[in-house]
């Protein structure tokens, strides 16, 4: 524990420099209006900004970039509560009971409730963060191919467990994403994948042109400005205090929705959603006045902002301790980290401790900021949500035709990105979630390649996964995998509503 | 006998599956123990058509075709024949032209804004963010037949 602090402090003094604090604040600036504007999320957001990093060091990045991630969770509680509109797709929850809030005249409160619990779960998160990462990191150096290899199969059903469509959709969804992710020179034998006699599919398919085609694009394709409202009230910097009684009401919803989503964002998946569809569940059927939910219930709004500003804290850990990304933020991220040299994983600690100390200190720092960015300024924050859909999205469009463009000056990831834009304008249509597609596009090299190893280093027996005296780490984790399996099955049988129909439900009518 | 959403989309995948199959044609599988490079794409071409077939078997759980809400197809047709036409033009004309007319298009004939202030905007925001990109972050944009933009 005495080393954690240690090098906590050493973190500290990375996240103080006065370039690191700039970019945190940059960052979180940016969230918050990532998070506030319809029609671009924090994937979208994140991959659009990751060149403008490419002059940085990986710490200014990574802060910066992190910034965005979790500074976008503050900011869509905010067009959620005065709009109705989920600016981020984890505040859907929030529209419920904030814009109910916000009727009653209590616009205010509510703002000032999401900032607080999403501070208070934000820091938590950290807190964990900085307690659970390392001895991870460090158990991790166990691991050997199989062990990798059983980890995504794992992660691939853990996401297709957890999701609100179904199993066989988003397992189709990350198969495909598998596939793209085939695509380019095979790095052991040297063959070309489907590349077409393009020189620059010998490379692969990169992450950042489909995100913002799946996210950026074919979000806006789907987006007609007639849809948007541009109506808002902004509330008055007095009106933010809640009152005694609103205080009380949320204090217990934030512990819970902070610890739920802290263990929810660890687990594979759209772990932000899912945490505060969760904490919604679960407040709902704790409350002694259930019926006060959908009507203005303050743990309604307190409970999901912080389990979503706690599962974004969540997912860094399996990014940062395994390098294994659990949803295509985290992706994005890793490959921020990969472009600047710094490969995540359980060496990070070792090998890059500014990196990793210098990025766990900013998210204490970035929470603070983001507090005071979004109580003080929330009536600035709010005039931007005043500028014309039809001026707005041109501009997104543009922004995602330059970013792309700028990750490796190629044209052809513009044509790809705009591809992806047509296929996530399809996908949606059909009902399909596009996250699947980016994880297994990301996890396809590292799968491959340890599926491989693997293979190779058994002479070809499967057996090496199952091996529980030689491989255990592997055999337990196929062994969660049959379970997920089973357990899938079960319901998929039983056809009876979970609560993962109930987050579609909730989805769709957002 | 109902189309639904879900036969579309299992017999689009299959056929996708087995469309790439036969483009996998040249690569080789190998063996278990020193696998090729066409193995691993072909078991997840494998998964993909399972998936895509079950997905076809469970079809008539789904909304029928018809539920599917098209009315946004204009608006989408009309975005990506603007930023296909962005795309194309991009080296050659530049950022700042092609970009300014990228916005002017979506904002004044797409979106029916007034012209005067849809062409203030458009060349405006293309001009800051030209300067902000190649100048101040430093990351060269592509420049058009005047050179100096």
């Amino acid at each position: 524990m005495e080393a954690t602090l240690d090098s906590l402090l050493l973190g500290f003094l990375v996240a103080f420099r006065p370039d690191v604090l700039l970019y945190a604040f940059l960052g979180c600036l940016v969230g918050t209006l990532v998070g506030m504007l319809p029609g671009i999320g924090p994937l979208a957001g994140i991959s659009i900004l990751l060149p403008v990093t490419y002059g940085l060091d990986a710490t200014k990045a990574i802060v910066m970039l992190a910034g965005i991630y979790y500074g976008s969770q503050y900011g869509g509680s905010t067009t959620s509560i005065l709009m109705r509109i989920p600016g981020e797709a984890a505040s859907v929850m929030t529209c419920i009971d904030g814009y109910a809030m916000a009727q009653k005249g209590r616009a205010g409160a509510a703002l000032c409730i999401a900032a607080v619990g999403s501070f208070i779960a934000g820091t938590l998160g950290v807190v964990l963060l900085t307690v659970v990462a390392p001895p991870l990191a460090s158990f991790a150096l166990r691991f050997g191919p199989p062990e990798y290899t059983a980890l995504l199969v794992l992660g691939l059903i853990f996401l297709a467990y957890m999701s609100s469509t179904s199993l066989v959709r988003t397992l189709l969804m990350a198969s495909f994403g598998l596939l793209l992710g085939m695509i380019g020179i095979d790095v052991l034998t040297g063959h070309f994948r489907y590349s077409f006699d393009i020189p620059e599919l010998g490379d692969g398919i990169g992450i950042v042109p489909v995100a913002v085609g799946l996210f950026g694009l074919g979000e806006i394709l789907s987006t007609p400005s007639n849809t948007v409202t541009e109506k808002v009230v902004s509330p008055r910097l007095r009106e933010l205090w809640p009152t005694g009684t609103e205080w009380r009401d949320s204090a217990m919803p934030i512990a819970r929705g902070s610890l739920l989503g802290f263990l929810i964002g660890i687990v594979p998946g759209s772990a932000h959603i899912i945490s505060s569809f969760l904490s919604y569940a679960l407040e709902k059927r704790l409350s002694k006045t259930p019926e006060e939910f959908g009507n203005g219930a303050v743990a309604g709004v307190a409970g999901p902002e912080s389990a979503n500003n706690a599962a974004s804290t969540g997912a860094f850990v399996p990014m940062l301790a395994l390098g294994l990304p659990t949803g295509p933020v985290t992706a994005v991220l890793m490959a921020a980290l990969l472009i600047h040299g710094v490969p995540p994983g359980p060496s990070l600690v070792s090998e890059h401790p500014d990196v990793f100390w210098g990025f766990i200190a900013s998210m204490y720092v970035g929470n603070l900021m983001l507090l005071a960015l979004n109580l003080p300024l929330v009536g600035l924050f709010v005039s931007v949500l005043r500028i014309p859909y039809a001026y707005l999205y041109p501009l997104i469009i543009m922004f995602c035709i330059l970013g792309v463009y700028e990750v490796n000056h190629s044209v052809v990831d513009v044509w790809i990105m705009l591809i992806m834009g047509v296929v996530g304008y399809g996908l949606r249509k059909f009902g399909f979630d596009p996250a699947p597609l980016v994880l297994g596009l990301v996890i396809a090299p590292i799968f491959e390649m340890s599926l491989r190893q693997s293979l190779i280093m058994s002479n070809g027996s499967w057996w090496i996964f199952f091996n529980v005296n030689e491989r255990p780490i592997a055999a337990a984790l196929l062994a969660l995998c049959a379970l997920l399996l089973v357990l899938a099955t079960r319901s998929l049988i039983r056809s009876r509503k979970d609560w993962r129909n109930k987050l579609a439900e909730a989805e769709e009518g957002s | 006998m109902i189309l639904r959403r879900d036969h579309i989309a299992g017999v689009a995948f299959v056929a996708a599956g087995a469309l790439i199959y036969v483009f996998s044609g040249d690569l080789p599988w190998g063996s278990l123990a020193m696998p090729g490079a066409g193995m691993m794409p072909k078991l997840v071409l494998g998964l993909m058509i399972t998936f895509g077939l079950a997905l076809l078997a469970r079809g008539s759980a789904s909304p029928p075709l018809s539920d599917i809400d098209w009315s946004d197809r204009s608006h989408a047709l009309c975005l990506i024949i603007a930023a296909a036409l962005a795309t194309a033009l991009y080296t050659t004309l530049g950022f700042v032209l092609t970009m300014s007319l990228l916005l002017l298009g979506l904002t004044a004939v797409v979106e029916r804004r007034p012209l005067i202030p849809s062409l203030a905007f458009s060349v405006g925001t293309a001009l800051v963010a030209f300067l902000l990109f190649s100048w101040l972050l430093k990351s060269p944009l592509p420049r058009g037949p005047f050179g100096f933009l």
